[in-house]
């Protein structure tokens, strides 16, 4: 279960900049596209509305890895003053409260997926069905609760944690 | 309880829950989630809300510039343009006292040029310049302390991840905030250089050996090699400045160049492709996070009204408008000490913003707007080089765990000093800032 578990988070990271730097050569050819516009080229139909859905299905993807590498912004400055008990309670509760939130989430972002398809609304260039976008995100997205279930498990300590997963990293 | 004080009593509840060590993204998705419940008084808004919040905020045309940012910055990482700027400057002035150091600013400046991220930069400079600077005999402090000062050189000058965040959130032109940026950037790094001459002057053990000067021909050959950066930086923030393209189709731009230029240098196999990536997508979730937080706290504190009441509230007061806006840089060098920079402006800006748009400061609304933006920048990211938390200093603490965090709080500290001083010169002369857009 581990290996899945840090495999899909890894593999969806890799997916995840995959669709982003499609965007990317994407909007470049938009750009030159409309630059040649006297020769009868033109920008990349639609290229507003892909990025759109596009960046949303790869942050989607990006969130459970970024969890898994611990690298959500957080203060640690009086962290250290804790007494272990205190820190092992506090580790639990916001794997917790992580899981919970995410999961509402995901189950609120399927019903309007649901409803979004019964209502048949379209994007304005593509005429995408717009609940294309949300099933393309849900996919991640319902990944995301498995993983953070998994974290949460690992935090109790029914499991042990991966090497080289326990420290923060981030950027920004 | 009525709405307002709940959005008021939020407040300490959210430091409670930052200092407790929760995620500061998950903080404020949580007490913006269970704070416009209590408002709404029922759980059925809350939950029709819910139903876009995520997609809604993820799917944003405008947002998406900064994870081609943090890929861009990736590649420049991998391009090899690091050790070529760095080469380049020392080659240039590397024989002048504190030369060695000053050269890694610029490097650092040059970096920045085509890097939106300020970690970043001191990474990617901090693992070539930081040796380099150590072999020449630098105090540890110093060199470390001018490594996570230059860092911050990423940000500060365009393309800048925490300028789009401002753009959206104050509902600017992110071309025209990037140009303003220009020339403080420039003076910040002017301003480390000049630092790093005092400090070497004062304690001449500290700036190490002097290296020998070059012929002329071979600095003239070292400059030749940084081409790719001006190249990139010229396209992507002169195509943004002149609307040739969009600044989501120049983060693009960006980050295929930045790409090319690192599968040419040969630093693009498959596992650094595979590290670059996942580097953007834990940089990109994090940013995500917080701006996913931040959005439905924010939908909490406008149901609640507070941000209108307290504009209206500051403005009432009489104050004078300085006096408003040295008291929101002070909070945020305080706040800086512990909070993470994009945290803050999240957080922040949907209140200050419209406090600060109500003060007459004698600029024209759009100028003003502008100008506020690259003062919040600049003190936000001050917080990245300041004691005890300060991002920079970890990065580059990380690198070198033999040199004492203490020397590094001490080292830094007359950077904190220039920065604080440019601030100052900001303030009083709104023009050093405004009169690119002016020309």
């Amino acid at each position: 279960m581990s290996n899945f578990i840090y495999g899909t988070s890894r593999f969806l990271a890799w997916f995840g900049a995959l669709v982003l730097t499609l965007l990317a050569v994407m909007s470049v050819f938009s750009i030159a596209g409309r630059a040649f516009s006297f020769a009868g080229f033109g920008p990349v139909p639609g290229d507003f509305e892909l990025v759109e859905a596009g960046t949303a299905l790869a942050v989607f993807c990006f969130l459970p890895w970024c969890h898994l590498k611990r690298a959500h912004a957080d203060v640690a400055m009086l962290w250290h003053a804790y007494p272990p008990a205190m820190r092992r309670l506090i580790l639990v509760l916001v794997e917790a409260l992580m899981l919970a939130v995410w999961c509402l989430l995901v189950w609120r972002m399927g019903v309007a997926m649901l409803e979004y398809r019964a209502n048949g609304e379209v994007s304005f260039i593509l005429q995408m069905p717009v609940w294309w976008g949300y099933a393309a995100s849900f996919v991640p997205g319902a990944l995301g609760c498995l993983v953070y279930a998994w974290r949460l498990i690992e935090t109790i300590g029914l499991v042990k944690p991966r090497e080289g997963f326990t420290a923060a990293e981030g950027a920004h | 309880m009525d709405a307002l004080s709940l959005a008021a009593w939020s407040f300490p509840a959210l430091l409670l829950l930052i200092i407790l060590r929760v995620p500061i993204g998950l903080s404020m998705l949580t007490l913006g989630l269970v704070g416009s419940w209590l408002v709404y008084g029922s759980v059925a808004p809350l939950l029709n809300q819910m139903k876009t919040l995520a997609y809604g905020t993820f799917s944003s045309h405008s947002l998406s510039i900064v994870p081609l940012f943090l890929l861009m910055g990736q590649f420049a990482s991998l391009g090899g343009m690091s050790q070529a700027l760095f080469k380049a400057g020392e080659a240039l002035i590397g024989h002048r006292k504190g030369g060695v150091g000053m050269a890694a600013i610029g490097a650092c400046a040059g970096f920045g040029s085509i890097c939106g991220s300020s970690l970043a930069t001191a990474a990617t400079m901090g693992q070539v310049a930081l040796p380099e600077l150590r072999k020449v005999g630098y105090d540890g402090g110093l060199a470390s302390g001018l490594l996570a000062a230059g860092g911050t050189l990423g940000i500060l000058i365009p393309p800048s991840i925490v300028l789009v965040i401002y753009a959206i959130l104050a509902e600017q032109n992110i071309a025209k905030l990037f140009a303003a940026a220009f020339v403080p950037g420039i003076l910040a790094a002017l301003g480390y250089m000049l630092v790093i001459g005092i400090v070497v002057r004062l304690y001449p053990q500290w700036g190490g050996r002097q290296i020998a000067p070059l012929p002329w021909s071979e600095r003239i050959r070292a400059q030749r090699d940084v081409w790719p950066v001006v190249v990139i930086f010229v396209t992507v923030i002169g195509g943004i400045y002149t609307g040739i393209f969009t600044p989501t189709e120049g983060a693009a731009v960006g980050a295929v160049a930045t790409g090319l230029l690192a599968w040419w240098k040969g630093g693009l196999n498959r596992e650094k492709l595979l590290r670059a990536f996942e580097a953007t997508a834990s940089g990109t979730g994090m940013v995500f996070m917080i701006v996913l937080g931040a959005a439905a706290y924010n939908t909490f504190l406008a149901l609640s009204q507070l941000p209108q009441e307290l504009a209206t509230w500051v403005g009432g007061l009489g104050l004078s408008p300085y006096a408003v806006l040295w008291a929101i840089i002070v909070f945020y060098l305080i706040f800086g000490c512990v909070m993470d920079s994009l945290s803050m402006i999240l957080l922040t800006i949907p209140i200050f913003f419209p406090m600060v748009s109500g003060l007459d400061f004698g600029l024209p609304p759009e100028e003003m707007a502008i100008w506020f933006g690259i003062l919040v920048l600049i003190v936000v990211e001050v917080g990245l080089i300041t004691p005890p938390v300060g991002m920079n200093l970890f990065v580059i603490q990380s690198m070198a765990p033999d040199i004492p965090i203490r020397s590094t709080y001490r080292g830094v500290l007359p950077f904190v000093a220039s920065d604080l001083l440019r601030v100052g010169l900001l303030v009083a002369f709104p023009s050093i800032t405004l009169f690119v857009l002016r020309l």
